[in-house]
């Protein structure tokens, strides 16, 4: 869950405010909400963005073309190209800030502890590549389905994934998923207020931070147990009315299906996406050295 | 439709259920017959069976919870012992009543056309419309179900269940959650449906929307119907009412204290203001000269001065616990445009105040809530508490002189008990004596008994009355409470209010944010009424009954009998049954003549 460490630097600020005489701006406060509303954005494809135009069906098609391809290489030059190429297509596709910031922070974090590791155990220089091809392959495959889950809104993907034959709960379990997000959000917002409100005060950082990190730690557990219990009551609701309105665990009929499909409508401009992509990726396994 | 031509809309034959793994019978030899059209409010007090009852009517009981089950339940003419709950859903409607979970998909036509679509019906799109108009939601169509406000989650619901065009629709608890308007909102949809065709069934505890919306009444006790009336008799029966914890209508109330042939049972009781106003008015009653003196001595304006300082507050009025100064404040919408919600904004709120808060949805409650509490901080202006700004301390800091208790009573419940919840404060900060203090809170609030239970599996009343212990365990000068009393039964809501007066002496000011009249009119001695970021009036309940602008424009509707007063022109209003009675009995000279 990334909100457990963002929601709570609001704390470190302004917790030691016992010591210090820092004035609090409210940014604190508005960084958490700024993350709240990217993760909403993100979810349901506000933004907009090249592939959020297409039928669900092309983009899910897309996404494995992508995610797949970087598999089958071990050539640097052919997965830079493939990086920078889902790098382009990401932006396109309109991430968001957060994404690409949360993304970045990933990427380079681990090929630096990677990097320290190798060198520690002595490793050399080829290792270095190993390691630069590896990350590429990640970051291409995270890029893509940033990019493609990005621009698919919970009701696109389920669509999507049933009209490809997934399991119509599998569908189902999306978006309901998507749905409970804000709800959880906010619910798991107000339980960590409530801990720094009512819990032990804060008392310093200590050395290296670790009081902050252990308290941050212990409130992101507790919270945990509310959470937890909060949305199991209000599950029980969920069910019963589910069953009235004709979703039993079997799914909708055949031809509820069918008519909930009705509106997906595959373009010229669907097709010419997945041909595009496969020819580029074709193109690039073609035109640059293999090893 | 099916069965439709004669036949009753729920027949209920010496039906007994009881739950998995239960004790006791939740249902023991219901006989019931609705006929089709009938508008029929269950009531009954908590535990009473009344939900458990409804969801036999849409086969919920026995298909989903399949307990010990005799008797008979036929709904539009056929038993719902061999058809689905899915079958059954097309003759009856069900909204339930923490409706909000009841929403599975992300916007609202989407949520509306679920069920349609899972049936297969090929007109599902025209259903979809048809519900989304016939309750004027259709603005909202393409929002998101977590944007909306409570009533307009609670339309969506009723929309989805509508929109399968059932002849039957079940309505657990309509006004539970949202403000006086939009409640009557809703009924005055079911009212319109009802006039359709359609069989309404809702259960309701609030005595009044009863008298006006419903035709007959069911009244359950401890899993058997007591009785099945037409309302204005039903509604008579104060005493069978009072007993399920339904206190009568206050028109009612007031028809038997003041009308002899009322008290009696030779006359029915009133069901509307206008009806109990001509009613006091030809039986004679008005105010007599004098007789606003008897009003209640802690309320504000007994001594003619409708003043924002209030009355006690006048003696220390330089007594300041918390001021806003030229307070602006808004946050980002998920659009990335900004809303602001206060502006230019100044209050000051003084000890020994009782402050509540009213205004419609969105109006800038909860916004100025967390500022005082300092868990936001102002964009420009200040915000003092306690003399400190909340700028310089932090919100964990502040805690130890504010409480702000939020609306969602579970959301407080950070621990596995009570107890514990209630020592998070008092141990964390290491107040000496915490065990001792946490006994004796427990003991104010009377939760002594339930001390190690999960708050979670606590009832709405319990509930709430753990939250309060919660917040003065945290010993606050400013204590502020949203929604105390929102989705609780009167009888609990009542203990609420009374606990909140109890314990006055204990803080040094509280704010309430609320929709409920009766709090305001019972408890409060200084209302601020915020529209749209502003005060627009800052005065005693009194004042506010008797401003017809202001009311309107905040959607506030005030207790009947305020009401009563105002048709009878009294001045200043009462506010509650006991003053009014007090102020229109016959003076005792009279009686001697």
């Amino acid at each position: 869950m990334t909100t457990v460490d963002v929601a709570t630097p609001d704390d470190t600020t302004s917790g030691a405010g016992s010591t210090t005489s820092r004035k609090r701006s409210g940014l604190d406060r508005m960084s958490v909400e700024w993350v709240k509303l990217e993760l909403m954005r993100v979810a349901y494809a506000t933004r907009g963005g090249f592939l959020a135009r297409r039928d669900p069906r092309a983009v899910l098609g897309w996404y494995v073309l992508c995610a797949l391809a970087p598999w089958f290489t071990y050539s640097t030059p052919i997965l830079v190209a493939l990086f920078v190429l889902a790098l382009g297509c990401a932006l396109a596709a309109r991430i968001g800030p957060l994404l690409l910031g949360l993304f970045t922070l990933g990427l380079v974090g681990q090929a630096a502890y990677v990097l320290v590791l190798v060198l520690v155990l002595g490793g050399d220089t080829t290792a270095l590549d190993g390691l630069l091809q590896i990350s590429l392959k990640l970051g291409a495959v995270s890029l893509a389905s940033m990019a493609a889950f990005v621009s698919l809104d919970p009701e696109k993907l389920s669509d999507g994934l049933q009209a490809m034959r997934a399991p119509a709960v599998l569908g189902f379990a999306i978006s309901y998923g998507y749905r409970m997000v804000p709800l959880l959000i906010d619910e798991f917002h107000d339980i960590v207020d409530g801990h720094r409100l009512r819990g032990a005060p804060h008392r310093g950082h200590g050395f290296l931070g670790w009081r902050t990190i252990a308290r941050i730690g212990r409130i992101a557990v507790q919270a945990f147990y509310p959470l937890f219990l909060n949305t199991a009551q209000r599950t029980r609701t969920t069910v019963e009315a589910m069953e009235t309105r004709g979703f039993t665990s079997a799914g909708p009929s055949a031809a509820g299906r069918r008519l909930r499909l009705a509106h997906l409508r595959w373009t010229v401009g669907d097709t010419l996406l997945v041909v595009a992509t496969a020819a580029t990726i074709a193109a690039v396994y073609t035109f640059l050295p293999t090893s | 439709m099916p069965g439709r031509d004669g036949a009753p809309a729920v027949e209920v034959r010496d039906l007994t259920f009881r739950y998995p793994g239960a004790s006791q019978d939740s249902l023991h030899g219901v006989d019931l017959t609705i006929e089709a059209g009938d508008f029929v409010a269950v009531v009954g007090g908590n535990g009473s069976g009344k939900t458990t009852l409804c969801k036999t009517f849409n086969g919920l009981v026995p298909h989903f919870w399949d307990g010990d089950i005799s008797g008979r339940v036929k709904v539009a003419g056929r038993s719902t012992a061999r058809r689905t709950v899915g079958d059954i859903a097309h003759d009856v409607g069900y909204v339930f009543q923490d409706f909000g979970n009841q929403l599975v998909r992300p916007t609202v036509r989407d949520d509306v056309a679920f069920g349609p679509l899972n049936f297969g019906l090929e007109d599902w799109e025209a259903r979809t419309d048809a519900a989304l108009r016939a309750l004027e939601i259709d603005d909202v169509a393409g929002t998101h179900t977590w944007q909306l406000s409570g009533g307009q989650q609670h339309l969506t619901a009723l929309a989805g269940a509508l929109a399968l065009a059932p002849s039957i629709l079940v309505v657990d608890e309509p006004a539970a959650e949202v403000d006086p308007r939009r409640a009557a909102q809703v009924y005055e949809h079911l009212t319109r449906l009802n006039s359709q065709g359609v069989t309404v069934i809702v259960i309701e505890h609030h005595a009044e929307l009863i008298a006006r919306y419903a035709r007959s009444v069911v009244l359950m006790d401890a899993g058997r119907v007591r009785w099945h009336l037409p309302v204005d008799e039903a509604l008579a029966r104060t005493a069978d009412l009072a007993d399920a914890h339904i206190p009568a209508p206050q028109v009612v109330a007031l028809a038997q204290g003041l009308v002899p042939d009322v008290a009696a049972g030779r006359r029915r009781p009133p069901l509307t203001v206008e009806a109990c106003a001509a009613l006091l008015r030809e039986a004679g009653r008005s105010e007599q000269p004098g007789a606003a003196l008897l009003r209640t001595p802690d309320h504000p304006g007994d001594d003619g001065s409708p003043t924002p300082d209030g009355p006690r507050g006048r003696a220390a009025r330089s007594d300041v616990v918390a001021r806003l100064d030229d307070v602006r404040y808004g946050y980002r919408t998920i659009s990335g445009g900004k809303h602001t919600v206060l502006d230019g904004f100044d209050l000051t709120l003084r000890a020994d105040e009782r402050i509540a808060l009213v205004g419609s949805n969105g109006a800038g409650k909860s916004t100025l809530l967390s500022l005082l509490s300092g868990l936001a901080v102002p964009e420009t202006g200040t915000v003092e508490v306690d003399g400190r700004d909340t700028r310089s301390v932090s919100a964990a800091e502040l805690s130890s002189h504010v409480c702000y208790l939020l609306q969602r009573p579970e959301e407080m419940f950070l621990t596995d008990s009570v107890r514990s919840d209630v020592a998070m404060h008092p141990v964390g900060r290491q107040v000496p004596d915490a065990e001792a203090l946490v006994d004796q809170v427990l003991d104010r609030t009377r939760l002594a008994h339930l001390a190690d239970r999960d708050g979670r599996l606590l009832s709405g009343g319990q509930q709430r009355r753990a939250t309060l212990a919660v917040g003065l365990a945290m010993r606050p000068r400013l204590l502020l409470l949203d929604e105390p009393t929102s989705s609780l039964d009167l009888r609990s809501r009542d203990d609420v209010i009374e606990m909140l007066a109890a314990l006055a002496e204990h803080i040094r000011c509280t704010v309430v944010a609320t929709h409920d009249m009766h709090l305001v009119a019972e408890w409060a001695d200084r209302v601020v009424v915020l529209d749209q970021g502003r005060v627009v009036a800052d005065t005693d309940p009194a004042t506010l009954f008797d401003s017809p602008d202001v009311l309107r424009r905040a959607r506030l509707v005030p207790p009947q009998v305020t009401q009563v007063g105002h048709a009878l022109d009294m001045n200043p209003l009462p506010l509650s049954v006991d003053e009014m009675s007090r102020r229109l009995a016959p003076l005792p000279t009279e009686e001697l003549v």
